[in-house]
């Protein structure tokens, strides 16, 4: 849809009927502490990215395609299928035509040796490329920008209120910006229309006024706000969000697990090498653990949502 | 002892000549409902502004201000940003946060409040207000309504002694409006708090109000019950009467001030007084008609009362060609946002001719805004067949249209300015629009223009440092210099006080006059019932019944002015004050 009626829209109020659209599902996840939410991702996001182990990363990708696909649905299906899929496939075929280390050849492409190490190591990649991804999908859904502001406010409380202006400020900035074209178009100026120089010079001029047009409001803003006491020396900063038992717990298996995954990391238990010759941990008794613990934590979300339909379930069947 | 009193405030603004405050006296004590009335410009919004230490502006001054019974400079910054809560006029502006329960809890985390005092605070607020839906939602997901009932929360959660509020409702429509005073209303009833209320919408507020307080050129004219301020504005002739309700003036018109009323004996205590409500004028009016009328309603006829407008001479309206095409020709015309969406616009039919004046009014939602979408083709309409200035607005360019003499007027006149003084908007209009004239020609025409929107005092200046009805008026300027023969209009009356209004409708009859369309689009039923030449209500997508003012408001039940639903019934045919006015006299 054009973006040229986007300000008849607006003050019709017709945006709010698109707005939902795009809901994702709740998961159970979601009801936990921010700082839960936010170490989860840190870890899942930090293994994936720095530790191209097969196993883990196999582990990694299927937990966060599992749950991207509980929390977003369809579109999140067709979101992987059209977008990730197509990215990860090229990313595994690109990567033994331009890198040639590795001591298995298989064959030549272009006088290029094709080596098994580096189609091994493509699919890592791809693996490693479609696991952030996904798991990127995941946070956006799950941390709000309330849970990112209440974290950093912890740390630096002033930059937090000025997080959650900007994230007032932007919107309004970008609506402005389209209720000027308009009106300008109502008066026959139109902005998109016109040679490059025409162009620059109309954008510019729009621009000069929306600067106007933002130090003008803010008064206004920093009125109410003096209004309302900011500047009194001791201002708190409220949540919304509490740490229950039930935070506790979750935070000390989480922890736990986490602890033995990077312990059997450090320690060689879990290791592995591409160049020249591919190697790999042996599926040891230890290594397995580590996997079954990589596993618990990157699945966890997706398990909390699972069995909580099933607690929904058994209580609806009693009924 | 009063909670607020201001003594002797007099108030000059730095390198200004004239006062913006002279010798203000004034006070209010603890629970009442005070309403700051006089037309914008007046000293309203600075003396509001006096009243909190943190808001106060920068200039000469002289007199006091006291709270509580202190002067208000010793109340230390905490005390004050808890006692006085301070609502702003724009819902937009005084928002600071992007979510609601933020918002609400912005004061509180000023005052150092822990976190289970703001829980407790503003889980009672967002009760006693019933917006508990709202608590996770983004402020933007809000209307302007809905976001200056969220500021009066927050503030509200800092549990203030007075409220002062500037002006609340003036962007705001009239529904929204009219919830925004209940819920101060409330406010004032259930817990007590004193309000001090400015306002130019007097309509909703002067009946709930104890006490009224009118000012002009930064003085207090009178102030007292709000009956006896009432009979005060009469006995001097204020302009500022016609800002009044329509049952006070009706009365005030017919009783005259110093007149006790004949409808005001021992025997009936609900209309003891002046008439503020509808329901109150309808006693009144029954009692005055009564005695001489038959037991049907009384017909008004039209041709009794004196046209009102002079673009209703018949003169103007025979002298109008017939058959020239009209300006706008919409036939069963269709529209939605986007495919499978809902359709905003459905099955529409309408026609405007040169010359007419045409008003479209409906509540919120129902298509009106986009209606002038598609006029200015930034809609392009899916179904049926539409013509603007003889172009198909769907396939015509901007330039296209703009040359055939199409122009538009945004609601916010703002989002017109783009250079740094309103001369130079102007001439940037002017030229575009007449690109062979010459730059004397321009400006000459730039000058004729401002003559005619009364803005030649004010070219000199910034758009934005100018008042809200002033940039109105320069964005109709720069309306005008795109030569238009069909003008649109988004709720332009919004925010005007009433004595532009009338200033405002004398340019447009005059332009209509001049054979061009007018097509305007609003929530103002008195404005359009006064003085518009044909009035449609939109509904569901399209018009639903159009007519000349008169009978298409008194077929409207409640969707008519309020001198209407007064008279409805006892003086059939009637719209407005000045119509009941006139019918009662020559009776």
């Amino acid at each position: 849809m054009s973006e040229k009626n986007k300000a008849y829209r607006m003050a019709d109020g017709y945006d709010a009927l698109s707005a939902n659209e795009s809901a994702e599902r709740w998961s159970v996840f979601e009801g936990f502490h921010p700082l839960l939410n936010y170490l989860y991702f840190a870890y899942v996001v930090i293994v994936t990215v720095f530790f191209l182990h097969p196993v883990l990363l196999a582990i990694s990708f299927a937990s966060a395609s599992a749950w991207s696909v509980r929390l977003g649905g369809a579109k999140a299906l067709r979101f992987g299928l059209i977008f990730v899929l197509p990215l990860m496939l090229v990313a595994t075929a690109l990567n033994p035509v331009f890198n040639h280390e590795g001591v298995t050849i298989l064959g030549y492409l272009m006088d290029n040796p094709i080596t098994l190490e580096s189609i091994l190591y493509g699919v890592c990649a791809a693996l490693m490329i479609g696991g952030v991804i996904l798991w990127f999908r995941c946070y956006t859904s799950v941390m709000s920008s309330d849970k990112f502001i209440y974290l950093f406010g912890r740390v630096a409380p002033a930059a937090s209120l000025i997080i959650s202006m900007t994230l007032r400020f932007i919107p309004r900035y970008v609506e402005q910006a389209g209720r000027i074209a308009s009106a300008r178009r109502g008066l026959g100026f139109d902005v998109s229309s016109g040679g490059f120089a025409q162009r620059v010079k109309n954008g510019g001029e729009v621009l000069s006024i929306m600067i106007t047009w933002a130090l003008e409001n803010a008064v206004d803003t920093a009125d109410s706000m003096r209004s309302r006491g900011y500047g009194l020396p001791g201002r708190t900063a409220y949540s919304i969000y509490r740490f229950d038992a039930r935070d506790g717990a979750l935070l000390l298996v989480l922890c736990a697990l986490t602890t033995i995954v990077c312990v059997s990391i450090f320690s060689g238990t879990v290791n592995m090498g591409f160049f020249p010759l591919f190697s790999m941990n042996a599926t040891s008794a230890p290594a397995l653990v580590a996997y079954v613990c990589h596993a618990v934590v990157c699945l966890s979300p997706f398990a909390l949502d699972v069995g909580e339909d099933f607690v929904w379930r058994s209580l609806q069947s009693r009924i | 002892m009063a909670l607020v009193a201001v003594k002797n405030l007099s108030f000059t603004y730095p390198e200004r000549t004239e006062a913006a405050l002279r010798d203000i006296s004034f006070t209010a004590d603890r629970g009442e409902f005070v309403v700051v009335c006089g037309k914008s410009g007046c000293g309203k919004s600075t003396l509001l502004r006096h009243l909190k230490t943190a808001l106060t502006p920068y200039g000469e001054r002289a007199g006091a201000v006291f709270f509580d019974g202190r002067p208000l400079s010793e109340v230390d910054q905490r005390e004050q940003t808890s006692r006085i809560g301070f609502v702003l006029q724009s819902p937009e502006n005084q928002i600071v946060t992007d979510k609601v329960w933020h918002e609400l809890a912005f004061g509180l985390e000023s005052l150092g409040e822990k976190t289970p005092v703001v829980r407790r605070r503003v889980a009672e607020m967002t009760s006693f207000f019933g917006i508990q839906e709202w608590y996770d939602k983004k402020v933007t997901e809000l209307s302007g309504g809905q976001k200056q009932i969220l500021s009066l929360a927050s503030v509200m959660a800092m549990q203030p002694d007075v409220l002062v509020l500037d002006e609340p409702t003036s962007q705001l429509d009239p529904i929204a409006a009219e919830d925004f005073i209940e819920t101060l209303k409330k406010i004032n009833d259930e817990i007590g708090v004193t309000i001090i209320l400015s306002e130019h919408r007097l309509e909703g507020a002067l009946p709930r109000a104890d006490r009224a307080v009118c000012m002009a050129e930064g003085r207090v004219i009178c102030e007292g019950s709000v009956t006896g301020v009432g009979r005060a504005l009469e006995g001097m002739g204020d302009p500022m009467l016609s800002a009044m309700p329509a049952p006070m003036r009706v009365y005030l018109a017919l009783e005259g001030a110093g007149h006790e009323g004949s409808a005001g004996s021992a025997d009936d205590s609900i209309v003891a007084d002046v008439p503020k409500t509808v329901r109150e004028g309808r006693i009144y009016l029954e009692r005055k008609v009564g005695a001489n009328r038959a037991k049907e309603a009384v017909i008004f006829r039209p041709d009794r009362a004196a046209p009102l407008i002079a673009i209703k001479d018949t003169e103007t309206i025979s002298s109008r060609p017939d058959g020239v095409e009209p300006f706008i020709a919409m036939k069963d015309v269709w529209f939605r946002y986007e495919r499978g969406g809902r359709d905003i616009v459905r099955d529409l039919s309408f026609t405007l001719k040169g010359g007419e004046f045409v008003c479209i009014v409906g509540g919120n939602g129902t298509g009106k805004t986009t209606m002038l979408g598609i006029v200015t083709g930034a809609n392009g309409y899916w179904r049926g067949k539409a013509r603007v200035l003889g172009l198909d607005p769907k396939k015509a360019t901007v330039r296209q249209l703009s040359q055939a003499g199409l122009a538009a007027l945004p609601q916010d006149p703002q989002t017109l300015f783009t250079r740094n003084t309103i001369f130079d908007n102007l001439v940037d209009v002017a030229a575009a629009h007449g690109k062979s004239a010459s730059s004397e020609e321009i400006e000459e025409e730039v000058r004729r223009v401002c003559e005619l929107t009364d803005i030649t005092d004010l070219v000199g200046f910034h758009p934005y440092d100018v008042s809200g009805g002033e940039q109105q008026r320069s964005g109709l300027a720069m309306a005008l210099l795109a030569r238009p023969k069909l003008l649109l209009l988004d709720e332009p009356t919004k925010g005007m006080d009433n004595f532009f209004k009338e200033k405002f409708a004398a340019i447009l009859e005059r332009l209509a006059a001049d054979g061009m369309g007018v097509l305007m689009v609003s929530h103002d039923v008195e404005f359009c019932a006064k003085y518009a030449e044909r009035c449609a209500l939109f509904f569901n997508g399209g018009i639903v019944s159009e007519g000349e003012p008169r009978e298409f408001f008194s077929g409207n039940s409640f969707y008519t002015t309020s001198a209407n639903r007064m008279s409805r019934g006892i003086i059939e045919g009637a719209t407005t004050a000045e119509e009941i006015v006139e019918y009662i006299k020559t009776m």
